[in-house]
C-alpha cells in the first residue's frame, strides 16, 4: 500500500521533472522510453559483427597461344610447366582463355580485444576453400613494437604484402612469379615491426617462417642413392621453422611526391621434391637467399589523379646438390643393388653441386589522371639466370621480357573494370621460345566493410 | 605506459597533438599555446573523404600523445592503416590519447538503414561539421578538457586560453550573423553536401547537389535536372569546393545566368585562410559578397 503511494509520487516526480527540463531534453527522455522496445533482445550481439566483405574476381581471357601448350610452358631455370607441386589448389588467376572465375575472397576482420586484432582472408575458388591469411596483431605494446603471429603475407619487398585485389595489374610482377610463386611469399609465422621514433619515416621488420614456398624455400626429407656410387644419401628435414627475412622501409616527402624505399632479405634452407614430374624427375637441397631493393614515387596532382612509379629488383642465390633421377637400364654394379634393398623405396640418382645466381625486375608507371581512371605501363625482366650444374655454366636464355599496358575503370572504390595487355617474351616450351599475347578484361568488386588500404 | 608519456609530456613540455585536418589542428593550437606542439595530416585543397596515407603519417602518429579527428568516417578511407601501422598504442580509439569531434554534434542525415546504391553515404550522418561556426566553441572546450586530462599542471593555462578563444568567438559570429541575413531563406546549390550545417544554421536552403549521389560525378541527366531545378525554383547560388573540378558548375551557370561561389572548406583551401578565424571570415565574405 504504502509503496504504491511512493511508486505514483516518485512518477510524479519524474513527469514534473521532465516538463522542467529544457524542450529538447525532455523530448528525448520521452524517445528514449519508446525506443526501449529494443530489449526485446536484451543478448542480441549484432553491434560485436566483425567487419566482413566479400571480394570477386572474373575476368575474361583472350590469349594467341594454344591451351595445352600455355600450360605447359615454362621458365629455363626458374619454372617448368605450370604445376602445383605442393599439391594445394590456390589456381592460377586468368588461366583459361575465355572466362575466369578466378577467386573469391571472404575477410573477416575485427578488434579481439584491447590487446589484440584478428585477421582472416578465405581465398575461394570454384572447388576449394582455404586459409590464404589468418592472423593476430598486437595493438597495444609499447616502443612502437608490433606483433603479427598466423598465417600472414611477408612483409618482403614492396609488393609482396598486397593483396591480389589491390594490385595496379591483373597478375603478379614475373620475378615475384619465379621466385615465390603465384601467390608470392605467404607463410606461417611471426612479424616482429618497430617504428623508429623520428621524424621521418623509418620502419624495420623480422619474420621467422615456417618457409614451406616452393619456389625458393621448402621443408621436405628425402632418401636417394647415388646411381654411380650406390651411396646413400640422407636428405634431412630443414629444422622448423626455415626462414627468416628482414626488411628496412623508409619514406620522404617533398611538396606533393612521397617517396618510399625498401631494401628486405629472406634466407632459409630449401628443399624440391618434384621426383614424381613425368619429364626428367629430379630434386633439390641446399640453401637460398634472395635480396630485394625497392622504390615508390608518387606524386599527386590532386585529390583524385596522381602519378606514381614503382620498380623492385630481387636477386637470389641457391647453392646445393640437384639430384636428377637416374635413367633406368643404366644400373651399376652389385654393390649397389646391396644398398638397394636396405633402402627398398630410394630412387636411384645422379647429384651434382648446383649454384643458381638469378634477378629481375619489374618497373611500372600508373597514371591516375581521373577520379575513375587509370593508365599503367609496366616492363617485366629476369636479366640474371647463370646456372651452374657441376662446375659448368649452363647454357641457359637470360633476358627474359615482359610488356604490360592496363587502362582502368573504377566506378567508385568498391568496383573495377580493368583491361590489360600482355606481350610475353619469357615463356619457352621444349628449348624453343613461345612467344604470346593476351588480353585480360577484369571484374573485380568489393562488398561489405573492406578496411582500407596502406600507401 | 600512460604514466610513462605523462612523464615525457611533462619532461619536454609540449603535448604532441596530431590532427587529421587543419582546422583541427588550429584550434588546439589556439587552446594549448605553447604547451602543444600540433601537426595536422592532410594538407587543406585536398577532398578530405580522399587523403592519400602518407608513410610519413605512420611516423607522425608514431610519436603523438593525443590524435584529434573529425570523426563520422569521413577518415575511414585513409586513417585507419596508419593507426595501425603507427605502433602506437596510446592513439588507439578509446584510449585518453584519441579524441573523435563528431561525437559532440547534433548529426544531420543519419542513416538507420544504409546501401551503396545510395553512393557514398555515411551512416553516422554527413561528416562535414566544421562548418557550423556554433561547433567550434563546442570542440574547442572538449579540446580543452582533453589537455588538461593528459596534462593537469597546465590545466589553468588550457582554460584561459579557452575563455578567451569563447568571447572572442561569439563576437565573431554576431558579425557573421549580420553579414549573412540577407542570404536568410535563399536557395543554394552545392556541389557535394559539404555545406549542409553552414546552411542550415543561417537557413540558406539547400536545394540540390550537383552530385546525383553522394561521391557519384555529375551525370549529364542529373545536370539538366539540377538546370531545371534552378530555373522553376529561385536558386541564389552555386557554391562549389576546391578541390572538384568547377567545369559542371560553370557550365551550369552559364545556361542559367547564376552566380558560382568557390567555398573553402578547411584551413588552407584557398591562400586568404590561414586559421579558423579566417575560414569563417572568407566564407562569409564570398557568400555576402555575391
Amino acid at each position: 500500500m504504502n509503496c504504491k503511494y511512493i511508486m505514483i509520487i516518485l512518477g510524479f516526480f519524474v513527469l514534473a521533472n521532465t516538463f522542467h527540463l529544457p524542450a529538447s531534453q525532455g523530448l528525448s527522455l520521452f524517445y528514449n522510453s519508446q525506443e526501449s522496445t529494443a530489449s526485446a533482445a536484451p543478448f542480441s550481439q549484432k553491434k560485436f559483427l566483425p567487419n566482413i566483405s566479400f571480394i570477386l574476381d572474373f575476368s575474361y581471357v583472350r590469349r594467341d597461344l594454344n591451351q595445352d601448350l600455355f600450360n605447359a610452358l615454362e621458365i629455363p631455370g626458374f619454372i617448368h610447366g605450370h604445376t602445383h607441386h605442393d599439391g594445394h589448389s590456390h589456381e592460377v588467376a586468368n588461366a583459361s582463355k575465355g572466362f575466369n572465375l578466378n577467386y573469391g575472397e571472404l575477410v573477416l576482420s575485427s578488434v579481439v580485444d584491447p590487446y589484440f586484432d584478428l585477421f582472416t582472408a578465405f581465398h575461394l575458388s570454384e572447388s576449394s576453400f582455404e586459409i590464404e591469411e589468418a592472423y593476430i596483431e598486437s595493438r597495444s605494446l609499447p616502443y612502437g613494437f608490433r606483433i603479427k603471429l598466423g598465417k600472414f603475407l611477408s612483409g618482403f619487398g614492396r609488393l609482396n604484402s598486397q593483396h591480389a585485389h589491390y594490385w595496379d595489374f591483373t597478375d603478379i610482377p614475373l620475378v615475384y612469379k619465379v621466385f615465390f610463386g603465384d601467390h608470392g611469399l605467404l607463410e606461417k609465422g611471426i612479424q616482429l615491426n618497430w617504428v623508429a621514433p623520428a621524424d621521418f619515416y623509418l620502419g624495420l621488420s623480422i619474420e621467422c617462417l615456417q618457409g614451406t614456398n616452393e619456389n625458393s624455400f621448402g621443408t621436405g626429407d628425402f632418401e636417394l642413392i647415388e646411381a654411380e656410387t650406390g651411396e646413400v644419401i640422407n636428405v634431412e628435414r630443414v629444422a622448423l621453422p626455415n626462414t627468416w627475412t628482414f626488411s628496412g622501409k623508409t619514406s620522404l616527402d617533398t611538396g606533393n611526391l612521397t617517396i618510399l624505399a625498401g631494401i628486405s632479405y629472406a634466407t632459409g634452407k630449401t628443399r624440391l621434391d618434384h621426383f614424381t614430374d613425368e619429364e626428367s624427375p629430379h630434386g633439390f637441397s641446399g640453401d637460398s637467399s634472395i635480396l630485394g631493393v625497392d622504390f615508390t614515387a608518387k606524386y599527386l596532382l590532386g585529390s583524385y589523379t596522381y602519378l606514381a612509379l614503382q620498380g623492385e629488383y630481387l636477386y637470389r642465390y641457391l647453392r646445393g646438390s640437384r639430384f636428377l633421377v637416374h635413367e633406368a637400364g643404366e644400373s651399376p654394379g652389385s654393390q649397389k643393388e646391396q644398398e638397394e634393398h636396405e633402402h627398398e623405396d630410394a630412387l636411384e640418382v645422379d647429384s651434382a653441386p648446383m649454384v643458381k645466381k638469378q634477378a629481375g625486375f619489374y618497373s611500372q608507371s600508373v597514371f591516375r589522371f581521373h577520379r575513375q581512371w587509370r593508365l599503367g605501363a609496366r616492363w617485366d625482366r629476369l636479366n640474371k639466370n647463370d646456372v651452374t650444374l657441376a662446375g659448368t655454366l649452363l647454357d641457359l636464355p637470360g633476358q627474359l621480357n615482359r610488356y604490360s599496358v592496363m587502362v582502368d575503370f573504377s566506378p567508385t572504390e568498391f568496383s573495377r573494370i580493368r583491361l590489360q595487355y600482355n606481350y610475353n617474351g619469357y615463356a619457352f616450351h621444349e628449348g624453343e621460345r613461345k612467344k604470346y599475347r593476351e588480353f585480360v578484361l577484369q571484374f573485380n568488386l568489393a562488398i561489405g566493410a573492406h578496411g582500407a588500404h596502406a600507401f | 605506459m600512460l604514466m610513462l608519456y605523462c612523464l615525457s609530456v611533462s619532461g619536454f613540455g609540449k603535448i604532441k597533438v596530431v590532427t587529421s585536418y587543419g582546422y583541427i589542428a588550429d584550434i588546439t593550437r589556439r587552446i594549448g599555446g605553447d604547451n602543444v606542439s600540433v601537426i595536422a595530416l592532410a594538407a587543406g585543397g585536398m577532398d578530405p573523404h580522399f587523403i592519400t596515407p602518407k608513410p610519413s603519417f605512420i611516423a607522425k602518429l608514431r610519436n603523438a600523445d593525443l590524435l584529434i579527428i573529425n570523426g563520422g568516417q569521413l577518415e575511414i578511407g585513409w586513417l585507419p592503416p596508419v593507426i595501425q601501422q603507427a605502433n602506437n598504442p596510446v592513439i588507439n580509439p578509446g584510449r585518453a590519447g584519441f579524441l573523435s569531434l563528431m561525437e559532440l554534434v547534433k548529426p544531420l542525415d543519419v542513416h538507420n538503414e544504409v546501401s551503396r546504391a545510395q553512393g557514398d553515404v555515411h551512416p553516422d550522418g554527413n561528416p562535414h561539421i566544421q562548418l557550423d561556426p556554433f561547433h567550434i566553441p563546442v570542440f574547442a572546450k572538449a579540446i580543452m578538457e582533453r589537455l588538461c586530462k593528459l596534462a593537469p599542471g597546465k590545466c589553468e593555462i588550457f582554460r584561459e586560453n579557452y575563455t578567451a578563444f569563447e568571447k572572442r568567438w561569439l563576437e565573431k559570429i554576431i558579425l557573421w550573423e549580420q553579414k549573412l541575413s540577407p542570404l536568410k531563406g535563399r536557395k543554394v546549390v552545392e556541389y557535394h553536401k559539404l555545406y549542409d550545417y553552414f546552411l542550415q544554421r543561417y537557413q540558406i536552403e539547400a536545394a540540390g547537389t550537383l552530385e546525383p549521389l553522394p561521391g557519384i560525378p555529375p551525370t549529364s541527366r542529373h545536370i539538366a535536372g539540377i538546370i531545371d531545378l534552378i530555373k522553376k525554383q529561385n536558386i541564389a547560388l552555386i557554391i562549389q569546393d576546391v578541390y572538384h573540378s568547377s567545369r559542371t558548375a560553370r557550365f551550369i551557370a552559364g545556361k542559367t545566368g547564376i552566380k558560382v561561389v568557390i567555398i573553402p572548406h578547411d584551413i588552407g583551401a584557398v591562400k586568404e585562410v590561414t586559421d579558423i578565424f579566417s575560414l569563417f571570415d572568407e566564407i562569409v565574405g564570398r557568400l555576402a559578397g555575391s
